[in-house]
């Protein structure tokens, strides 16, 4: 483990710490990766509640709309961010755990799924409350294959023809 | 403000829950079913059907339903983990998974709302 390096360049001695490295011996590397998902997780419960509270014009239906939206949309993100950080590019772990399991992880919901649909049952909406649970995990798969597709297909590609070009500026 | 204060408290909270809670099942686990979230997930409609019987004053299910076992239980991870299932070619499983969150998380929710009763 390389926690400080000395260089050497004719005169001048460098001295280069490696701040990672150093965060595990006093235990500031495991702190870090809390932090994240703390701050991930703050964030994404108060934007789940803002987007729950906002009232969609014109929208008389049962079917609970904005925790369908927010769920959906969050299966979307959840599945590109790992998608691209696993097979894309190496994102940092603790920041890949911020993002995915703090933030995208606390916007959506299920418990709150299952309550919306218990209230439609008891108010005797039962095919409306059938309607949004199998609405929300078919979009909600759909939508996470999507988000991997995106990933491989599209912003992959775009990650290797930046690489080639820059190989390509090497070979002249 | 006060809202927000109370959502961001227990949705980290929750966040550091669920990921602490999810390694240790997984690592006492050996099996590829997603058991981690499934736990989880039902667990967090229990306690939201608890939380919901009870008349728990407005911030009090800010701070422990809207914040915490929101952020605890995931929709997200759920499917993410159901497609991958599909993906490897384990379908019976995919639908298992998916089919027995979606009722037990219905029906622990209902109990829950029984179990809260009988706080009052």
């Amino acid at each position: 483990m390389v926690i400080f390096k000395i260089t050497q360049r004719g005169d001048e001695i460098q001295i280069s710490y490696n701040l990672t490295k150093l965060n595990i011996i006093n235990g500031g590397y495991v702190m870090r990766k809390y932090i994240f998902i703390a701050f991930g997780g703050a964030t994404g419960a108060i934007l789940r509640f803002i987007i729950k509270s906002i009232q969609i014009h014109n929208y008389n239906g049962n079917i609970p709309l904005n925790t369908l939206i927010i769920n959906v949309a969050g299966s979307f993100l959840l599945s590109m961010i790992l998608t691209i950080a696993l097979e894309v590019w190496e994102l940092d772990i603790d920041l890949r755990l911020g993002i995915a399991t703090g933030f995208l992880g606390a916007f959506t919901t299920f418990s709150t799924l299952c309550k919306e649909t218990v209230i439609l049952m008891q108010k005797g909406f039962y095919f409306s409350a059938l309607s949004y649970v199998t609405i929300s995990v078919i979009l909600g798969l759909f939508f996470a294959y999507f988000g991997i597709i995106l990933a491989r297909e599209v912003i992959s590609k775009i990650v290797k023809d930046e690489n080639n070009t820059e190989y390509e500026g090497e070979m002249e | 403000m006060m809202e927000y204060l109370l959502l961001g408290i227990g949705g980290a909270l929750g966040s550091i829950t669920r990921y602490k809670l999810g390694k240790i099942i997984t690592e006492k686990s050996n099996t590829s079913y997603p058991i981690g979230t499934f736990i989880i997930n039902i667990t967090g409609a229990v306690l939201l059907g608890i939380l919901s019987s009870i008349n728990a004053n407005k911030n009090v299910y800010i701070l422990l339903g809207d914040g915490f076992l929101g952020a605890y239980t995931t929709f997200s991870t759920f499917m993410y983990e159901g497609f991958n299932l599909f993906q490897e070619n384990e379908k019976m499983n995919a639908f298992v998974y998916i089919l027995s969150t979606l009722i037990l998380g219905i029906i622990g929710y209902t109990i829950g709302l029984r179990i809260g009763i009988l706080f009052i």
